[in-house]
């Protein structure tokens, strides 16, 4: 057992990295666009390419896909999708944006493989021939590891709101046409690989965490480390680079997942936002209308996922005492409760008590739910720790 | 068994901790000389251990992690009270939340 990572990991304390690292993929506000038209220059010169010709600013990573889809030459396919009328304009102030560069008519192909992925890639061999299979494996779990889980989630609901926002396939009814459900898959292809070319800058940061902590970073990456400390996503081309802004907002739980119950979770200048409740996503006008709910609304609201958001933001408590619900049980653990809702299973929560005092002298609840044939308050519980209840016995609780 | 806030500390003997060949890492330290057991990733707050000992889990939110305290030590959390550790070996559980068709970390 003391063998167990006795073994120097890495030249430096995983621990000191990974905080710096939680703050890069996290950082809001305007990029640092000074430090960032150096670091991507001499990213290209590290790659051994020539400086790009042109440095174009965007404001957001569903720009950044727009002048993406121009630069390639496939924005033309997005005419063919139900959202059209609502991107038109968005393309047009994209083009506009382009069209100030003359490198923009010429940009060359893509080249994140030689910008970023090759660097990367020398970096990890390098890493992995140092420290082994194993070493490189302890090292990414301690630093990369940590912060994969929300930094991925994060760009992937992205991904997915950017690709929405272009071709609106999740708008398409049963009843479409046919040949609107081609056109629009055509559109989704190429909107995916505009996506695929993007680098991901501060959301890179899990990898940037690992080559940091193995003290890679001055071999070659630091431009990149750079461009993740100081933009949102980007784009290289041949003769063009595609910059994009931070976001503006970022508003998460403290388990890391999207979360705002009065405006967008996540928000970039040009108005491009997503919103969620505890990482599930919500449509924008929902939010507003949490403000007046009514049981009967609740009720009434035929999404299960929308409901479970009504519900938790009208309050269980709140909505047990209207309903005039009566406890199923309750012990020295909590109290358990049970909501019927019409076509839908049950809504089973155990009321805890916080054992520590608020500094006013009251004592939280909170409430958790767990599944719908839990019986007693104790099964509840203990249940949430993955124990069953004849074991969940905790000699001292705060 | 001892509870603070969303995560469980339960008791464990010898014989039940991890071999070293179960591919567990040993978690580093926080800068503040801290076993880390759960963080929050807004506020910062921290369920830490303070004392020596040694912490050994998987990536995950949901991923078991066992404490080895030799010489016992403290779980603090700044907005809960401190719970003593005796000296010996621990399990330590996240508390989870039930979701038709899924679990979810709690995060309080």
């Amino acid at each position: 057992m003391t063998q167990l990572g006795a073994r120097p990991l890495a030249p430096r304390p995983p621990g000191e990295v990974i905080g710096h690292w939680r703050q890069v993929a996290v950082q809001t506000g305007p990029a640092d666009r000074a430090t960032a038209e150096q670091a991507v220059r001499a990213a290209y010169r590290a790659a051994g390419l020539a400086e790009p010709a042109a440095v174009v600013w965007l404001d957001s990573p569903l720009q950044g896909a727009l002048a993406a889809l121009l630069l390639t030459g496939c924005a033309e396919r997005l005419r063919d999708c139900l959202p059209w009328a609502r991107v038109e304009p968005q393309l047009a102030r994209v083009a506009a944006r382009l069209a100030e560069h003359a490198a923009a008519a010429d940009p060359g192909v893509g080249v994140r493989e030689a910008v970023r992925t090759r660097p990367w890639e020398r970096a990890r061999t390098r890493t992995h021939g140092r420290l082994g299979a194993l070493g490189w494996a302890e090292l990414w779990s301690l630093t990369g590891g940590e912060l994969w889980p929300s930094s991925q989630a994060l760009a992937g609901r992205i991904r997915g709101a950017v690709a929405e926002e272009l071709h609106g396939a999740g708008e398409l009814g049963a009843g479409a046409e046919p040949e609107l459900r081609e056109r629009t898959a055509a559109a989704v292809g190429v909107i995916q690989l505009a996506l695929l070319e993007a680098v991901l800058g501060q959301h890179d940061a899990p990898w940037l965490a690992a080559f940091d902590a193995a003290e890679e970073l001055d071999a070659g990456l630091e431009p990149l480390a750079e461009l993740a400390r100081s933009v949102g996503w980007w784009w290289p081309y041949e003769r063009v680079v595609l910059l994009t802004e931070r976001p503006t907002e970022l508003h998460r739980d403290e388990a890391g997942r999207l979360d705002r119950a009065d405006g967008p979770a996540l928000a970039y200048p040009d108005g491009f936002a997503l919103h969620a409740w505890h990482g599930m996503p919500v449509p924008a006008d929902f939010l507003a209308t949490l403000g007046g709910l009514t049981p009967e609304r609740i009720r009434a609201e035929e999404n299960a996922e929308l409901r479970r958001v009504m519900l938790e933001h009208y309050g269980y408590e709140r909505y047990l005492a209207d309903s005039a619900a009566e406890p199923l049980h309750r012990d020295e653990t909590g109290t358990l409760w049970r909501i019927q809702l019409p076509d839908d299973e049950p809504v089973v929560m155990v009321e805890v008590l916080n054992s520590t005092p608020e500094p006013d002298g009251t004592s939280r609840t909170y409430w958790l739910r767990v599944p719908p044939q839990t019986r007693t308050a104790r099964e509840g519980v203990a249940w949430t720790f993955g124990l069953p209840a004849d074991q969940y016995h905790p000699r001292r609780e705060t | 068994m001892y509870r603070q806030g969303d995560v469980l500390i339960v008791p464990v003997p010898k014989e039940a901790a991890p071999a070293s060949d179960h591919g567990l890492t040993r978690r580093p330290r926080d800068p503040r000389g801290r076993l880390v057991l759960a963080l929050g990733e807004v506020t910062g707050h921290a369920h830490a251990v303070v004392g020596p000992g040694e912490l050994l889990r998987e990536p995950g939110p949901f991923a078991t992690a066992w404490l080895h305290l030799p010489e016992g030590g403290r779980v603090v959390h700044e907005e809960h009270a401190a719970i003593p550790l005796p000296k010996g070996w621990y399990r330590v559980v996240r508390q989870r939340e039930y979701l038709p068709g899924a679990v979810r970390v709690v995060s309080d």
